[in-house]
């Protein structure tokens, strides 16, 4: 290895370095501010890193394994800074819940370093690392409340479902290689370069690998866990495993669907169209039935990702490619802004609680606009985000997928995206009326000061990405256009 | 001097294959969580033995490499499994998955 591939990973390093700081901290001195301090700054050191590499570095491969471009990066550094925003939402969750709670933060860094690695892979063994990484430190912090009964069965059920979807997607890929004679993105790609009409052994391997893929990313009809595993999870956990995890994965399909060029086999378009449409629809109508608001998010979250899928696919069309594949980062990053918000709130209001389960229920929050403004006025506007209302960050997402498909002519799947997006403006209203209500219970709600600050920050950026998205938009058009 | 008896590549992929269906169909079927756990190793091997069949046929060691990586990962979601486990036996006072589900849906 030469110096400047490890400069190259940099990013990387310094993650696993913090990570190993954070251990003997956590070794010396168990104080949840002083590592949640650690993390912060670690955090920090490393999108210091990610700037660094991306304003010095030419794009480059370092060894067959990782690939640092400005895609990478890009993935890179969202899933930094909503590790970043989610690590002080988690330090308030969990700083008046007793002794021990230090190790969950590490946890959290070593699965983001899962989800970097995610954005850096080109090859199916990366791939496979950092999913795993990103996996098995997730069990952990799902089931990290040591009294609860939920959170340890939706760690259960978060392990096999996942364990059987890592098979899955092993067994597909063993079927890929069987077939190409490599585990490179590249490699594949060059093999089956020839191919008009995928052979069996393709059709059966892209089959296993997307259904892995879609049970991670929970589309219909992989999503059975997601309630479940959404609700008994612990808030910062649920915005963790609903944002960084999914964004890692996504960033992998996407780059190995543009580096295969998979959009010519259309079998593979026609399972993908069918799992977007039924997504919008089962995630959508099924959140109308939910009186639970982290059950209403999953479900909501279901369908967002089906609407990402929209995206996705309109990069099939010719000359569609680049507008797709932009509309789907941004909408990401919008995704990823408002989930993180919402799901903060729902932290920050079980900050206090004493029950194992976290405040969640929809009559809980009534009256919430009187007892606590501030924080109803952010979560109407993670809400409305949601909902894709003007002036926030949402909208432009959601409008950014419907440019793109219309220019791909996607238009079974656009009828789907206007009719889930009608419910959905239906449940997420109900929220908002019910915050206007007159309060049942005068019980205090401390705003602890670590995550108030996280949640005002991602509000800050909601409203000002919905107002003037200019330069995400800038960067998310050069970084697509290098990579198609 | 006898040939060397070549497996084609087709009938260990299908080996693979029935292995992985049965550590389904456990996954699926077997109440009892160490069950589970157990037929989920066994889809993780029919993995590796797949990937171990595709790299002989291509004379690379990619596949055998990835068979490591497979144990490896099996070994570390598994020690977590059992970890959740022991847990759920000292909270549900059961080893029965049905008896730990207690969340509708």
């Amino acid at each position: 290895m030469i110096t400047t591939d490890l400069l190259a990973l940099l990013p990387i390093i310094t993650l696993t370095g913090v990570i190993l700081v954070v251990m003997m901290v956590i070794a010396f001195a168990r104080n949840l501010a002083l590592t949640c301090l650690c993390c912060s700054i670690g955090l920090a050191l490393t999108l210091a890193a990610i700037a660094w590499v991306s304003i010095n570095l030419e794009p480059q491969y370092v060894t067959p394994l990782i690939v640092v471009d400005e895609y990478a990066l890009l993935f890179s550094s969202i899933i930094v800074i909503g590790a970043f925003f989610i690590c002080l939402l988690a330090y308030s969750y969990h700083a008046d819940r007793g002794e021990n709670q230090d190790e969950y933060l590490m946890l959290m860094l070593l699965s983001t370093l899962g989800g970097i690695i995610l954005a850096h892979s080109a090859h199916f063994a990366s791939f496979i690392l950092g999913l795993e990484l990103v996996g098995v430190s997730l069990y952990a912090m799902i089931s990290y409340p040591v009294r609860g009964f939920f959170s340890l069965e939706a760690a259960l059920k978060y392990l096999i479902l996942s364990g059987v979807s890592s098979a899955t997607l092993l067994f597909g890929i063993a079927f890929l290689f069987a077939v190409t004679g490599s585990l490179s993105f590249q490699g594949m790609a060059d093999a089956t370069a020839h191919m008009e009409h995928a052979s069996v052994f393709v059709l059966i391997g892209a089959t296993f690998v997307l259904a892995g893929i879609a049970f991670k990313l929970s589309l219909a009809p992989f999503h059975m866990w997601t309630p479940d595993v959404y609700e008994g999870a612990p808030a910062p956990t649920t915005a963790f495993l609903a944002t960084v995890s999914k964004g890692g994965i996504f960033a992998v399909l996407l780059r190995f669907f543009v580096s295969f060029d998979g959009f010519r086999f259309e079998a593979i378009l026609e399972s993908l169209f069918w799992v977007a449409l039924l997504s919008i629809l089962v995630g959508n109508i099924l959140a109308l039935m939910q009186d639970k608001i982290k059950r209403v998010l999953a479900y909501s979250s279901i369908a967002h990702i089906g609407y990402l899928l929209v995206g996705f696919l309109a990069a099939s069309a010719v000359g569609g490619k680049q507008l797709a594949i932009e509309a789907s980062m941004f909408f990401l990053i919008a995704y990823f802004v408002t989930t993180i918000g919402a799901f903060g709130v729902v932290t920050i209001m079980s900050g206090s609680t004493e029950s194992e389960h976290d405040t969640d229920q929809l009559s809980q929050y009534e009256g919430l606009f009187w007892r606590r403004p501030l924080l109803a006025t952010f979560f109407s506007a993670m809400l409305l985000s949601l909902a894709g209302i003007p002036l926030t960050v949402g909208f432009i997402g959601k409008f950014y997928i419907f440019a793109a498909g219309v220019q791909s002519g996607l238009w079974q799947l656009l009828a789907a995206v206007v009719v889930g997006s009608g419910i959905g403006l239906y449940y997420y209203l109900r929220i908002i009326f019910s915050m206007t209500k007159q309060p049942v219970s005068e019980d205090e709600i401390d705003i602890p000061l670590a995550g108030g600050w996280a949640l005002g920050m991602v509000s800050v950026l909601l409203v000002v990405l919905g107002v003037y998205p200019t330069p995400v938009v800038e960067w998310v058009t050069s970084v697509a256009r290098a990579l198609t | 001097m006898n040939e060397a008896i070549v497996i084609p590549m087709e009938h260990g992929l299908l080996l693979a294959g029935i292995l992985f269906l049965i550590g389904l169909l456990g996954v699926l079927v077997r109440r009892n969580i160490i069950l589970i756990l157990m037929s989920l190793e066994i889809m993780l091997n029919a993995c590796g033995l797949a990937f171990i069949v595709a790299g002989a046929h291509w004379g690379v060691a990619d596949g055998q490499i990835m068979f490591m990586l497979i144990l490896s990962i099996a070994a570390a979601e598994v020690s977590v499994g059992l970890g959740l486990l022991l847990q759920a036996h000292r909270r549900f006072g059961s080893l029965d998955v049905d008896q730990a589900s207690r969340m509708q849906g």
